[in-house]
């Protein structure tokens, strides 16, 4: 019973004996609206896999399932898109930009959430008026900014990897959603804390952090799709295959497929794969908090 | 065990940081390490000496590295590249030219309007339309074609010169710019009916349609082939369509001084109505979700309408699919868009490419890449290599082997002489999307009087007010 | 001079701080078995330090330093890839030109051809929303002093001067802007090399009249902050004295924002009086800004009758309700009255563009948001196969939108044998054009016999679509958040709840929604900030049948801005819409202030 406490969550089923069979009844409608759920999610994606595997009259000939599957459709893809060219660059430029966010923002997000200073609502009204301007109009300032740095810095920024990487080490986004789940730590730990002669910092990193770490897996993850996924900024601030990221290639290859439905969408999956991947091996962690490091202790 | 984790973030930060560092090409200042020559030297003689006089005079384009920003991708890139080490190794000049594929013509003109902004070095060579030649020169980001072209030292010489379709060479021209040639034809495109002639041969008509009758009932006779919805003539919303069926009826969409637009001309009326007829009678059908070559290829359209720059791949699919399908693949061709005027007007399109304002020596240096670029034999090679049209007429002198094997391309070569061209002028993107919305709006029932008069006060509108912008 | 010494000494102490809690941070883990030891060894840190640090203000002073150290990585860059862009988009609006960045000046012009004379109204009432502001800070101050017997008025000179050294110091930064913007011009045309740029840019630098704008900043910012810091020297450390500097700094901000802004629109309401006397037309400025603006404050005051109404039960609570009502539809004849006239001279293609951008906010974000709380709900049980769950669900995010776009157009074919047209054509429905449809949804169900208009006709269809697959990206994403939200409620609650006897939805009412509550208030504005913006997933999916009927406001934006290079009009359009968000944003924190629960 206690470990069923543990492990249940938001609103869980009453266990009492004459509530057993409504429980059962809950259970069934529970996986059915999630199996509808996921029906819905992933069609489109199924879809996408079964054309990945057709041929072209196949594809464009609007059927559902390929007769034979062409799995060659994805070592054509891969070497026709030149993804194992970008695949580094991606890697590289997706480490460097989540790593930083996670650190400025979890000290930018901890300062808001859990110190006191002046002008702390007018930053943070600041800080939320930089997410509402349309990504349109800001292309031009930022390669204004990103050019003028690399010609006062000794690195050049363009075509290299600070344009694509030092402009996302920060986000609004980040700070935003960092700073509501330290805010939801008890100040009394922070009391405690500091009778045992801990600083701020010192706090973060041992306590606040390890309490926060679905929130901040969870900027981690985000951080990556979006590095992952990023095309109109890294097209205009690379100009040489040095640094262009995977989303570059699977363009490439969209635009040189053109009508080729079925290497178009085999180029599509294996982009995502790695996050994939990636996600289904931390995502036990996106909700681990406070419910499994026993604090009270 | 958790600040562990936090510190391994860290330390993968900071390892990342110097794994980033390092293979850090080593700075490209852009033009900021030429070589030195010594000043002063007492004149060359050697290959590619400076000129002793005339404008040019003493700029020297030697060792020179210059880099052209294109859209060109894939299979047309990988042979451009072949074509570039060719001039690169066997230059007499030592010009080292690196070509770099950066989008499609919109990330292009976003790189230059961005760079111009920063003040940024842009490529020394860059592709675009004449509508964005208009647009960089607003900011004098160009150079001048006609220093080199006319130059005694650098230049054309006479017979060269008039070796280029005078058309081709005259859309770079800007009067707004005091005539300023901002760009040159390397290659160009035109707009084209693609045709099934096997099919059309099965259905009991002779060869592809001429007129807009013949192709009317030719579209029809496939729709009733098919029975479905398909069969017929894949509609093109574009606005180079709508502009290529003005110029097959014998009009224009732009007004006499070329300061204007004219949508509403008998010409477009008559086309804009046989088309909609077509696809009520489910002749013509729209299909928007991708690409009409899979489609031609399979039979379900007897005819396409679209670049002839596509050709390429049509004749891909026409193969796969009639390997996939274990048939023998369809005679197909290209033809001119039909028409009413005695020979064809064919809408010819295509981009230019400049030279943007820099030193001079680069600036030369990119000059004589193009001129050697557009000599008959580069152009023809690179003619093959991607399926473009040449821009003067001695290439084809080196194209015969290639239009045998060709014949698709051969045919449609042999319509370059009947060009008409589309605006130049600075809202012509904007106005592209107008003419697109109105031809949507004539299908889906709208009057075409009315939409086409209100789509001419539209587009000329965006032109004032484009140009009232302009000091 | 004392202020200067100050100001360094306080600078230097940055550093030093942030170096000293690094170290007490780590040092102290040994001692903290013996608390008593420790005390009395950061009693001897604290005499080390000086002794601007030492005592209760000097711990809040470090706190404050420290809690800069720790917001300045974040803010350098956010400055530079976020401010900037909202500086410069601020600057290029009041200039006009196609592809010039620096532009010629033209005022108001960009947001008259935007949305007519409607832009003095917004400016009058934003000047006027301001000062109220100011008056709402300084009542609050003085309410606070008489409860707390606390003295604030020393801090009125400080903050004001602080508030006005900032104003001066946004001065400089649009008097360097211009100038700076300016250098890739003059570079045109001479050897591009990084030398010739850093020579412009330090010639720039030193310009006189930047260096004076930016010695006027800096002094009176300085002025301000050491008075604050000589006040907050002087408090006795034993009282519990309050700190009323940012009162009184966002009043003064409030007051000299609001009184620029005055007369900026004052310039500009006589140049176009003035313009139009010399056309000879009249102008309706006038009578327009008054019917308007009396419609809105009849609106607002309908409003504030209807809130302090529902505070009562009496009789007089009901008759208030009445007078609110008819103020509010008063007030509503009013406006439209007028308004659709202002609208008409704007661009249509921005109203149109609004109003899209409208639909897609109310179609999406409740429903986003719905369906990923019961999502999250569901998936945090123990239940079978929740890792396969959370994957499945994630999937449509991580997915690179341009290879969705193509499934979702050939989903959403006009085709009659597209996928969802073979659908309905299996309960025998007519096939729809859906991406290709730009009637709208309400029009088509009631069969379109009437003609609705275009507010009541709803979002085209092809824009329903649309909105489909942007609701088919992002649940997956508000879906991951609200798990880590869900993650952070403490599972003792639940024993409690438990124990207590709560059945499964009086836990979820009582006990989840509210500790949930500040990752809805995060998701809702995040969601309604990001659908207002919205871009990559409409651009994918629009086509030309539509009509333009799925050009939300930033596809407008971007086509003013890429497509033309109308640089000053779509910043000017872009400023609109970041005032429609903040707006709904300011809003959304009214109500969230009180909804939202930190534990």
């Amino acid at each position: 019973m206690a470990n069923e406490t543990l492990a249940g969550g938001a609103f869980r089923l009453r266990q009492a004996d004459p509530a057993t069979r409504r429980a059962a009844l809950n259970q069934a409608i529970i996986y059915t609206v999630l199996i509808i759920g996921a029906a819905f999610a992933i069609l489109p994606f199924l879809y996408t896999v079964s054309v990945s595997l057709m041929n072209l009259t196949e594809a464009t000939g609007g059927r559902a399932l390929p007769s034979t599957p062409q799995w060659t459709n994805y070592t054509e893809a891969w070497h026709d898109a030149q993804f194992s060219l970008y695949f580094m660059n991606s890697v590289k430029i997706t480490l460097i930009s989540v790593g930083g966010a996670v650190v400025f923002c979890a000290l930018a997000a901890y300062a808001f959430a859990q110190m006191e200073f002046p002008g702390k609502s007018f930053l943070f009204t600041l800080l939320l008026s930089t997410l509402m301007l349309p990504e349109a109009i800001t292309w031009v300032p930022n390669f204004i900014t990103v050019s003028w740095l690399g010609r006062i810095s000794p690195i050049p920024w363009i075509n290299n990897w600070p344009s694509l990487t030092i402009p996302f080490m920060a986000s609004a986004f980040g700070i935003f959603l960092l700073r509501q789940f330290f805010q939801q730590i008890p100040r009394e730990l922070w009391d405690s804390a500091q009778i045992d002669g801990s600083g701020h910092l010192r706090y973060l990193i041992t306590v606040v952090l390890p309490l926060s770490t679905a929130a901040v897996m969870t900027l981690v993850l985000f951080g990556f799709v979006g590095a992952w996924n990023a095309l109109a900024w890294p097209i205009l601030v690379t100009t040489s295959s040095d640094w262009r990221p995977i989303s570059y290639g699977l363009l490439v290859f969209l635009d040189e497929a053109g009508a080729l439905l079925h290497l178009q969408m085999a180029g599509a999956i294996i982009t995502m794969l790695p996050i994939v991947v990636l996600y289904f091996f931390t995502q036990r962690h996106f909700i681990e908090g406070i419910a499994t490091t026993g604090l009270k202790g | 065990m958790n600040s562990k984790r936090m510190w391994m973030l860290a330390t993968l930060l900071v390892a990342a940081l110097v794994l980033a560092a390092c293979p850090a090409p080593a700075a490209q200042a852009p033009a900021a390490m030429e070589e030195e020559a010594p000043a002063g030297e007492a004149m060359d003689e050697g290959p590619c000496a400076p000129a002793a006089d005339g404008p040019l005079a003493g700029i020297d384009p030697r060792g020179q590295t210059i880099v052209w920003w294109h859209q060109h991708r894939g299979s047309r890139e990988e042979k451009l590249a072949v074509i570039v080490e060719d001039f690169n190794t066997n230059n007499e000049c030592g010009i080292v030219l690196d070509a770099q594929n950066q989008g499609g013509y919109n990330d292009i003109r976003d790189k230059v309007n961005a760079s111009t902004a920063s003040g940024e070095q842009p490529a020394s060579l860059i592709v675009g339309y004449q509508n964005d030649q208009a647009f960089y020169q607003l900011n004098g980001v160009l150079a001048d074609f006609d220093t080199y072209i006319d130059d005694s030292t650098w230049g054309f010489s006479a017979e060269e010169r008039d070796d280029f379709f005078a058309s081709f060479m005259e859309q770079g021209v800007h009067p707004v710019f005091d005539s300023q040639r901002l760009g040159f034809p390397p290659n160009r495109s035109m707009e084209v009916l693609y045709y099934n002639q096997t099919w059309l041969k099965e259905m009991g008509f002779a060869g592809p349609p001429t007129t807009p009758e013949e192709f009317e009932a030719m579209a029809c006779a496939g729709a009733e082939a098919n029975g479905d919805g398909t069969g017929g003539y894949i509609l093109r919303d574009d606005a180079s369509a709508m502009a290529s069926w003005t110029f097959a009826l014998g009009g224009d969409v732009l007004n006499e001084d070329n300061t204007g637009y004219v949508y509403n001309g008998q010409a477009t009326i008559d086309a804009m109505t046989m088309l909609k007829r077509m696809f009520d009678n489910g002749c013509a059908y729209f299909f928007t979700e991708g690409y009409p070559n899979p489609e031609f290829a399979a039979r379900r359209a007897s005819f396409t309408q679209g670049s002839s720059s596509g050709l390429p791949f049509y004749a891909n699919d026409m193969v796969t699919i009639a390997e996939e399908q274990g048939r023998d693949m369809d005679v197909w061709g290209v033809t001119a868009i039909p028409h009413t005027t005695e020979n064809p007007v064919q809408n010819i399109y295509g981009a230019d490419v400049m030279i943007t304002a820099g030193p001079p020596e680069q600036e030369l240096a990119a000059w004589l890449f193009i001129k050697w670029f557009t000599t008959p034999e580069v152009q023809a090679r690179w003619v093959e290599a991607s399926n473009y049209f040449p821009t003067r007429a001695g290439t084809e002198a080196h194209l015969t082997g290639y239009v045998e094997e060709n014949p698709q391309y051969g045919e449609a070569l042999a319509l370059l002489g009947y060009g008409a061209y589309e605006p130049q002028l600075i809202s012509y993107q904007a106005v592209r999307d107008a003419a697109e919305t109105a031809f949507n709006e004539i299908m889906q029932g709208a009057d075409i009087q009315a939409t086409l008069d209100a789509l001419t006060d539209t587009a000329n509108e965006l032109q004032e007010e484009l140009m009232g912008e302009v000091e | 001079m004392p202020g200067l010494h100050y100001t360094i000494s306080a600078k230097s102490g940055v550093g030093a701080l942030a170096l000293q809690n690094w170290e007490s941070g780590f040092h102290v883990d040994s001692t903290a078995s013996q608390p008593a030891a420790f005390r009395s060894d950061l009693r001897q840190q604290v005499r080390a330090a000086p002794s601007w640090f030492r005592g209760r203000q000097g711990r809040r002073l470090r706190e404050m330093l420290l809690a800069y150290s720790f917001l300045a990585p974040a803010f350098i860059i956010i400055g530079l890839f976020g401010l900037f862009p909202l500086a410069f988009a601020a600057y290029e609006s009041t200039l006009r030109g196609l592809n010039k960045i620096v532009g010629s000046y033209d005022g108001l012009g960009n947001y008259v051809k935007a949305v007519d004379n409607l832009i003095y109204i917004i400016t009058f009432w934003i000047a006027a929303a301001l000062i109220y502001f100011a008056v709402q800070a300084f009542v609050r101050a003085f309410q606070e002093q008489r409860q707390e017997k606390t003295k604030p008025l020393p801090w009125l000179m400080p903050g004001f001067l602080t508030a006005a050294g900032a104003a001066l110091f946004t001065r400089f930064v649009f008097i360097l802007l211009p100038e700076m913007l300016l250098i890739p011009s003059k570079l045109r045309g001479q050897a591009n090399t990084q030398e010739a740029f850093r020579a412009l840019v330090v010639e720039t630098w030193w310009l006189p009249k930047v260096q004076i704008a930016l010695w006027i900043a800096i002094l009176v910012l300085a002025a301000g902050s050491v008075w604050a810091l000589l006040i907050n020297r002087r408090m006795p450390t034993s009282s519990r004295e309050r700190i009323y500097f940012m009162p009184f700094f966002n009043a003064g901000i409030c007051l000299i924002g609001s009184a620029a802004l005055t007369w900026f629109t004052w310039t500009e309401i006589s140049a176009a009086y003035t313009a139009a006397l010399e056309e000879g037309v009249e102008l309706e400025l006038w009578s327009q800004i008054v019917t308007i603006s009396a419609g809105f404050l009849l609106l607002l005051l309908a409003w504030r009758l209807w809130e302090s109404a529902s505070g009562r039960s009496s009789n007089t609570g009901v008759a208030l309700r009445l007078v609110g009502a008819v103020g509010l539809m008063a007030g509503a004849w009013v406006l439209i009255a007028e308004l659709p006239r202002v609208v008409a001279a704007g661009d249509e293609d921005w109203w149109n563009g609004l109003m899209a951008t409208v639909f897609y906010v109310l179609g999406t974000v409740p429903i986003q948001l719905g369906l990923a709380l019961i999502l999250a709900a569901l998936l945090f049980q123990k239940i079978r196969g929740q890792t396969l769950f959370r994957v499945l669900y994630f999937l449509p995010y991580v997915a690179p939108f341009v290879g969705t776009a193509a499934v979702f157009r050939i989903i959403f074919s006009n085709r009659p044998t597209a996928p969802l047209n073979s659908l309905l054509d299996l309960f025998g429905a007519e096939p729809l054009l859906w991406l290709s449809e730009p009637a709208g949804i309400i029009q088509m169900i009631t069969g379109g016999n009437i003609d609705l208009g275009p507010i009541l006709s709803g979002p085209s269809l092809a824009l329903v679509a649309i909105m489909i697959y942007g609701t088919w990206t992002y649940v997956g994403f508000d879906t991951v958040i609200f798990l880590a939200g869900l993650g952070a409620i403490p599972n003792e609650l639940y024993e409690v709840a438990d124990i207590d006897g709560a059945g499964g939805w009086a836990q979820f009412r009582h006990v989840t929604l509210p500790l949930l509550s500040p990752t809805i208030y995060f998701l809702s504005l995040y969601a309604v900030i990001g659908t207002f913006k919205a871009f990559n997933h409409i651009f994918v999916l629009r086509q030309a049948a539509a009509l333009g009927t799925t050009d939300t406001a930033s596809i407008v934006i971007f086509q003013a801005f890429k497509r033309d290079t109308r640089y000053g009009y779509a910043s000017a359009l872009a400023i609109l819409l970041l005032l429609i968000i903040m707006v709904i944003t300011l809003v959304n924190n009214r109500i969230a202030s009180r909804r939202v629960f930190y534990g």
